[in-house]
């Protein structure tokens, strides 16, 4: 008689993902898939640390963000959202299928909207196609993001 | 189609300049490696690929990799910008300077400028996912957090 097919019961520990036979580390050649809602960092931990997922957080990344202070800006805050947002947007793009993570992702999408319409106001258009009737084509207004003090 | 929005995906802030230090991260903007090479890797293997699951990834992908580039643009910039004569010969970036001044040229730090032969697009998934893992996959320093294959216990 053939064996009924077994129904996995177990997840792989944080760091790893599965493959036909076992879990394997994350982000390595064999690429063992990540699985679906993965424990994640805080936004701004996140930023810092160049990942969401503290699965794919190697130690090289971890021995960077020791260094890191990020300063409690608008836009530092706006960064780490948008940051999220990238990847969860990569993340979604193999696990189409997440209700729980795609859920995540829209509300942080609105969040986006909202918090980017408030910097605009506050610091000027982050597109040129962005209207800005009380000041002109403030578009072209320094700092550029690459000038010194584009990043305050 | 692309749009631009003008803030960094994360700040450069430089306080010191350090062209030294410049003459060898340039290498991360237009060198075999770099994140303009990363970019054109996957903003072109993306039209033959077959699954809508990497046209996604690789267009998602290919455009942070934009937002890398500009990244390391910024600092370059800010890394050389106000230089005296006397830092650009002391600081070994004189042979930078003679050709590109401070501006932030495509090139990798040994000085060959940006080349797409340091790249593929074969037009065959397997080839140029495994192209992608070499050029950009866990690097030498990442992979110290190495961890065997581990059979699940259920």
């Amino acid at each position: 008689m053939e064996k009924p097919i077994q129904t996995q019961t177990c997840a792989c520990a944080p760091g790893m993902g599965a493959l036909p036979n076992g879990c394997a580390s994350l982000a390595f050649p064999y690429i063992p898939m990540q699985e679906n809602n993965p424990i994640r960092f805080s936004r701004t931990e996140a930023l810092q640390t160049g990942t969401l997922f503290p699965g794919l957080d190697l130690p090289f990344k971890a021995a960077i963000q020791a260094q890191t202070q990020l300063p409690n800006t608008a836009l530092v805050e706006l960064m780490a959202l948008d940051f999220a947002i990238k990847e969860l947007n990569l993340y979604l793009d193999t696990h189409a299928g997440d209700q729980e993570v795609l859920q995540l992702y829209w509300s942080y999408l609105n969040l986006a909207k909202e918090g980017r319409e408030k910097y605009e106001k506050m610091y000027g258009p982050l597109t040129s196609t962005t209207p800005t009737p009380e000041n002109g084509y403030a578009w072209l207004k320094d700092p550029w993001p690459w000038d010194v003090g584009g990043n305050d | 189609m692309f749009v631009y929005e003008k803030k960094l995906q994360y700040p450069v802030k430089v306080k010191n300049t350090n062209p030294k230090l410049a003459s060898v991260i340039i290498s991360q903007y237009g060198g075999p490696d770099g994140e303009l090479g990363a970019s054109l890797r996957y903003l072109s293997q993306r039209f033959s690929m077959p699954y809508p699951e990497l046209k996604g990834l690789l267009t998602d992908i290919g455009t942070e990799e934009l937002g890398h580039l500009e990244m390391i643009g910024a600092l370059v910039h800010q890394l050389t910008r106000n230089l005296t004569e006397e830092q650009i010969r002391s600081a070994g970036f004189d042979t930078y300077f003679v050709d590109r001044t401070a501006g932030v040229y495509p090139t990798a730090a040994s000085g060959f400028p940006y080349s797409a032969a340091s790249m593929a697009c074969k037009g065959d998934l397997v080839a140029d996912l495994t192209e992608d893992l070499a050029a950009d996959g866990a690097t030498i320093q990442e992979q110290h957090g190495w961890k065997p294959l581990k059979t699940l216990d259920c």
